[in-house]
């Protein structure tokens, strides 16, 4: 009898999957992506992996951020898929972006998907790597079945990518450091926090803050800390070491995912405790305009998705020799220059950026 | 009954015929691509690249449902074989550089040795606690959790680790089917399911574990060592872990305390949907793996058909929901007309008890 009814529940799962296919295709359908919807090589369309000059078919760039929660990767891909229209027009070879990233941070995943991409026909794929280690093989699998691979935010130097753009991590790290000495007159208790521990671009960041801080003999680490790459978690992580350190001066934030809350602002005392920060979205601006941070240290985003596929683009279509390091020159953020860069993040497509920024000189 | 018949009844078939049927879907959607080294045009899904890569995408999980589907159908839960699995991964890596192994087969050895060998220990971890504090295995191993991946975080430094090359060659072996086209940890998946099944089905203590998810108080009262049988269980699932750690670590050639993150979570998603019973006294090996394959493929038919990605957790989560709720629905039924089968043959029996003629009446009016 026991084997009738386990046969007879895992028929009423198997209904339940069905059932659930003839959902997932109702609900999903209409939401098919952008470029599938705009006619790209999607379903039956033969894609070319690459262009010569010439050339009429398809360039897919499969790009794979680290996750798609977090709000730079969006204005990358925004970069990504305004490039390719642009290019696409200038080439005549329809260009498309075919978004690949996890919704969380996992390597592993993040190597899976370079194997589907590769897979399914893509021309190049541009990824920023959450744990170089577990994806350094398949982009080398990648690169071996004639796809070439390169890096944006976050690299895999022991990888075969032809190219990696973005900041020098070890100077950056340095400089959020440096500023904050100087904000905090080269004495006090000071916390770092670090984000995913398994990123090296964010180990090395943390690695120059504390060689910088070596620097400074008034200056004490309390500890770095590590959180998920979500504002919330980070916000929560800072409060607990803030309550846990009360006489914590500083933050060296290697990025700036605390300061996408308001919590902070209302939380922490600019007379007692300052804030310098990597990133300088449009969630952060109004720390600067109080003063908590007086000095972010801008990456420009929107620049991994359009240096990403220009640089592509010249490889494979242009036949172009590219460099293997590009360099990304991060920009200071004071109150000084909050209206211009204000008005930069809007250009680069971010919509919630607070109309007073906007107008500010 | 013919043997297309007996395989149409098997607990497998149903899971099976959706998984061949939506790949079916999904070669005929898929479109094509030219591929760049063989200048072929290539089926975007129906080819050996993307059907490894998928079984190779499931194996992780697929091998720690088996294991988690032993400890569901004896009324437990794991929820801490994310966090073994990121301990194995760490704890072989370390070994392998603390200890410096001569030669490949040694330091596959050793990896493999450490990996299950911590998967072991968490697994006695996991039993001894349900087991002599008698708490609920949910909170148990939601603590083991955190415990395992914080050992994991400390141990690393959160540092991930390269493996060297010789664990990378064994994973990522191609057995003769060609460059960059790996089925290790298609085939272990596959080992692995079957060894469960036959634990299940053809031994003593497989049968035994049925019978305590099924009744704990029957199986007492039958001179079963329920302690003993639910401490065995966990080691299952420790084990399990710790060998999908060693193919995922070895495959991707790192290990970090962040491995697995919420992996859990799939690998109960893909016993339940094989069939298992959170209530304990169901499940199947086989079906855990098919499970986890389902789950592998819908994510892959969302990028394949190219849907917006961000649908797939809303996807996954109505899957488990449907399929749980439906297959209760489905037992009910089941039940029930096996009732009325036994009936209807008691009354075809001569009797003249009163009960038979109401049963013959109450058939008669279903009929009618």
């Amino acid at each position: 009898m026991r084997t009738k009814l386990v046969g007879s529940a895992g028929a009423g799962a198997t209904f339940g999957v069905a059932a659930l296919f003839a959902l997932a295709f109702a609900i999903a359908a209409p939401a098919c992506n952008r470029n599938r919807a705009a006619g790209g090589a999607g379903a039956g369309d033969p894609a070319a992996p690459t262009g010569g000059a010439g050339a009429t078919r398809t360039i897919r760039i499969a790009m794979i951020a680290k996750s798609s929660t977090n709000p730079v990767f969006l204005s990358a891909r925004t970069g990504a898929e305004t490039t390719a229209k642009e290019l696409s027009a200038k080439t005549g070879v329809p260009i498309e972006v075919s978004w690949l990233t996890p919704p969380q941070e996992d390597g592993q995943i993040q190597a899976q998907r370079i194997a589907q991409a590769v897979n399914e026909g893509a021309s190049a794929i541009l990824v920023s790597c959450s744990d170089a280690g577990k994806v350094t093989g398949a982009i080398d699998d990648a690169v071996a079945r004639g796809v070439p691979v390169m890096t944006f935010d976050s690299d895999a130097p022991q990888s075969k990518r032809f190219s990696f753009y973005g900041v020098d991590d070890h100077a950056i790290g340095q400089e959020v450091m440096a500023e904050l000495a100087k904000q905090i007159d080269g004495r006090g208790r000071i916390a770092i926090l670090a984000g995913n521990q398994n990123a090296p671009n964010l180990r090395m960041r943390v690695d120059a803050v504390k060689a910088e801080a070596a620097k400074h003999p008034g200056i004490t680490i309390v500890g770095t800390f590590y959180h998920m790459e979500t504002p919330q978690d980070a916000a929560s992580e800072v409060i607990r070491v803030n309550n846990a350190y009360p006489d914590i001066r500083g933050w060296a934030m290697v990025g700036g995912w605390a300061l996408y809350t308001k919590t902070l602002l209302t939380d922490l005392d600019p007379k007692n405790v300052k804030i310098v920060a990597v990133d300088a979205l449009a969630p952060e601006l109004p720390y600067v305009e109080k003063g908590l941070t007086p000095v972010l240290i801008a990456q420009s985003p929107y620049l991994w998705g359009q240096i990403g596929v220009t640089t592509v683009v010249d490889k494979i279509f242009y036949k172009k020799t590219v460099p293997t390091i590009i360099p990304m020159q991060p920009v200071r953020v004071t109150k000084d220059n909050l209206g211009s860069w204000a008005r930069q993040l809007q250009q680069w497509g971010f919509v919630d950026v607070p109309e007073q920024y906007l107008k500010m000189p | 009954m013919t043997v297309l018949g007996r395989l149409l009844r098997s607990q497998q078939a149903g899971l099976l015929l959706v998984i061949v049927g939506l790949a079916v879907a999904l070669s005929l959607l898929a479109g094509t691509h030219v591929d760049p080294v063989s200048g072929a045009t290539v089926n975007n899904f129906l080819n050996s690249y993307t059907l490894i890569q998928t079984a190779t995408d499931a194996s992780f999980f697929a091998i720690m449902a088996v294991g988690a589907t032993i400890v569901i159908i004896a009324a437990g839960i794991d929820l801490s074989v994310g966090s073994v699995y990121a301990l194995a991964g760490v704890g072989m890596a370390l070994a392998i550089r603390a200890l410096h192994p001569q030669g490949a087969l040694a330091t596959v050895m050793l990896a493999l040795g450490v990996a299950v060998s911590i998967g072991f220990l968490a697994g006695l971890l996991n039993g001894a606690m349900v087991v002599g504090l008698r708490v609920h295995p949910f909170i148990i191993t939601l603590g083991t959790m955190w415990i395992l991946r914080g050992i994991a975080f400390v141990s690393s430094k959160a540092e991930s680790i390269l493996l060297p090359e010789p664990l990378t060659r064994v994973a990522k072996a191609s057995l003769g089917m060609g460059a960059s086209l790996y089925p290790v940890p298609m085939l272990s998946m596959l080992l692995v399911s079957v060894a469960g099944a036959i634990y299940l089905s053809r031994t003593v203590m497989g049968r035994h574990v049925f019978a305590i998810g099924g009744n704990v108080e029957a199986s007492r009262f039958s001179g079963l060592r329920i302690g003993r049988i639910q401490m065995g269980v966990y080691l299952v699932s420790g084990v399990t872990a710790g060998l999908s750690s060693f193919l995922g670590a070895s495959f991707y050639g790192s290990a970090s305390c962040g491995d697995a993150t919420g992996y859990e979570l799939y690998v109960i998603a893909s016993a339940v949907v094989g069939g298992a019973s959170l209530s304990g006294g169901k499940g199947s090996a086989i079906n855990a793996m098919l499970g986890a394959i389902l789950i592998v493929l819908i994510r892959q038919s969302i990028r394949t058909l190219h849907f917006d990605q961000n649908y797939e957790w809303i996807i996954i989560g109505c899957a488990i929901v449907l399929a749980v709720v439906l297959d209760q629905s489905s037992t009910r039924f089941a039940a029930r007309r096996l009732a009325r089968a036994s009936l209807k043959g008691a009354s075809r029996a001569p009797s003249t008890r009163p009960a038979d003629d109401k049963t013959g009446h109450s058939k008669k009016r279903e009929a009618g």
